[in-house]
């Protein structure tokens, strides 16, 4: 139980940190733009690797075809999700798009597995030896995955703060008013953020798949720890959510010797109602309409 | 035929209290929970321990619902200070929290296992017959006293007052009015009511484990809510009714339909559940006694 053991726990917490930050910037974005938090995405997620899934059960084992099926499948959700609900609750109360997110999520978990049924699936790998590293196990796919994760989230700073639509995106999270009285049209924005939530939700379902299992309710169970690394890191920030979700993924993983298996997920639950009653707004989160 | 009945209005009885109390805190005053399952556990767990070491069922009740209260109490205080979709989000992990620790502290829950065995009061008169009706009876009575309580808190100048900070928590403000303290006791009141719905919960099941208690249970109760219309008792006892009657209807469609395995049922059930919220989202967004808005 030396050091190397609590490096080890550092580097799981690190990619477990990476899937959360992912399903955290897919929060983060909707909820600075479309105003509301997403209870769908952990499914968007969950769709998305069942349709990587569904590429490897049709005889490829190809990882680069299971994973553009898998961020295909998750756009093609989201967009869904969109244009079928969010669009028309665009104008009311944030009440309105958070339960019909959730209801969403219900029913697409629920039809996933009406279809596929409640039995898990894996990606089949292969079995690569550990790098030793100083004497900490490092697992090659663990380094591929991480370097994925690092990649979309790369692709999604690139598109907010490098493109055209990424700067009229945050013009709309800033003042839709004000946006829209500069002439950017509102529906273009929205349609490319649902766009842009889908792909990562796809990468990080495929990438949580391939470290777990693909299973009906992989992507619910990480929606309250992404909801946590969202507040902390502040609604609204993406770059926050990303370094929160890292926080909270080693934090997590650090403290599974002192707090065993159980608690380590109340850990993050705990972290977020602490932070909210000393920092209403979140850790790197501006106040605003604090009551 | 009867005991199948009788059997569904005390489910429909539970729900119901978990529904209206719900209704009091989201409908009435306009704070978002999403962790009511939390103080339902709570309550269960609260009187089926204690009776289970020997104590009375008053004693259990009561404690269900004074723990249910106290654990609002933060929330409560929480729910001053924070905007309101992060309070969606804290109550949804409170009830996560509540369910882990049922699950992690074996010695006082049983865990995974569960509680077995917990005693149900009317026991005595026999499986059956006149021990389920008089269980049936009490939940109607608890049931009974609940709306009355709850119309008569809304008529009163207390239910004016959480009315008004649900439509113009400003304009209350300005009219000198503390909100503050009126958010609090709303919260521990709601909860109390949910605490002593999982104690009756409790004793009618006799067993408890923490898969009753995940965060599924608090979206059928926004359903339910929802879909009546929310701030109206008759629509939340309206949307329970049509609440149990999914949740019941799956399993009779499963006598006529021998072929389709539980789990599909289940999966179909969750399927109705989820579309029903969404198109009342959408289209009926005041439930089914509000009138229709324009989409």
């Amino acid at each position: 139980m030396g050091l190397t053991y609590y490096l080890g726990l550092a580097i799981n917490g690190v990619i477990e940190g990476l899937i959360i930050g992912l399903a955290a910037l897919a929060l983060n974005l909707v909820f600075a733009v479309a105003r509301f938090p997403n209870a769908a995405t952990g499914d968007l997620m969950t769709m998305g690797a069942y349709a990587g899934i569904a590429v490897q059960q049709a005889g490829s084992r190809n990882l680069l075809l299971q994973g553009l099926a898998a961020v295909a499948a998750a756009m093609a959700l989201s967009v869904a999700m969109y244009l079928f609900a969010f669009r028309a609750l665009r104008g009311r109360t944030m009440l309105s798009p958070l339960l019909a997110s959730i209801g969403l999520a219900l029913l697409a978990r629920s039809l996933l597995s009406l279809f596929v049924g409640h039995e898990q699936y894996v990606f089949r790998m292969p079995i690569v030896r550990p790098w030793m590293l100083a004497g900490v196990p490092i697992q090659a796919n663990d380094l591929w995955l991480a370097c994925i994760a690092i990649v979309c989230v790369a692709v999604t700073f690139a598109v907010l703060f490098l493109t055209p639509i990424g700067r009229q995106m945050r013009a709309v999270a800033d003042d839709l008013t004000l946006a829209r009285a500069s002439g950017i049209r509102a529906d273009r924005v929205l349609l490319a953020l649902w766009l842009l939530v889908g792909f990562i939700c796809g990468v990080a379902g495929m990438v949580l798949g391939v470290r777990t299992v693909v299973m009906p309710e992989m992507g619910w169970n990480i929606l309250l720890p992404a909801f946590a690394a969202a507040v902390l890191g502040g609604v609204g920030s993406p770059v926050g959510a990303v370094v929160a979700a890292l926080v909270l993924g080693v934090a997590q993983e650090l403290s599974t010797p002192f707090l065993g298996f159980t608690y380590k997920i109340a850990l993050s639950f705990a972290v977020l109602i602490a932070i909210l009653a000393v920092r209403p707004a979140g850790l790197f989160g501006h106040v605003e309409r604090v009551r | 035929m009867l005991a199948y009945l009788v059997a569904v209005a005390i489910v429909f009885g539970i729900y119901a209290l978990l529904t209206i109390s719900l209704d009091l805190h989201y409908g009435f005053t306009g704070l978002i929970n999403f962790g009511h399952v939390g103080f339902f556990s709570i309550g269960a767990y609260a009187s089926a321990i204690l009776t289970l070491h020997g104590l009375p069922y008053v004693v259990g009740f009561a404690a269900a619902a004074a723990l249910a209260a106290l654990s609002a109490w933060p929330l409560g205080l929480l729910a001053l200070r924070l905007r309101e979709d992060y309070l969606a989000i804290v109550t949804l992990a409170f009830a996560e929290i509540v369910r882990i620790v049922i699950t992690a502290e074996e010695w006082l829950t049983g865990g995974v296992q569960g509680l077995s065995g917990i005693p149900r009061p009317f026991a005595g008169l026999g499986i059956g017959g006149a021990a389920e009706i008089a269980y049936l009876g009490l939940v109607a009575a608890v049931l009974l006293a609940a709306v009355l309580l709850i119309n008569r808190l809304v008529r009163s100048p207390f239910g004016r007052l959480i009315q008004a900070i649900r439509d113009d928590e400003v304009a209350v403000t300005a009219l000198g009015k503390n909100p503050a303290g009126a958010k609090v006791r709303v919260f521990a009141i709601g909860a109390a009511i949910a605490g002593i719905a999982g104690a009756l919960y409790a004793h009618y099941m006799n067993y408890l484990v923490p898969d009753q208690f995940v965060p599924l249970v608090t979206f059928y109760v926004w359903m339910a809510m929802i879909l009546g219309g929310t701030g109206r008792i008759g629509g939340a006892l309206l949307g329970t009714a049509v609440l149990i009657s999914i949740l019941e209807g799956s399993r009779v469609l499963r006598d006529i339909f021998p072929g389709v395995l539980q789990v599909e049922m289940a999966s179909l059930r969750l399927a109705l559940v989820g579309l029903l919220i969404v198109l009342f989202v959408l289209y009926r967004p005041d439930g089914l006694l509000g009138g229709k808005t324009k989409p």
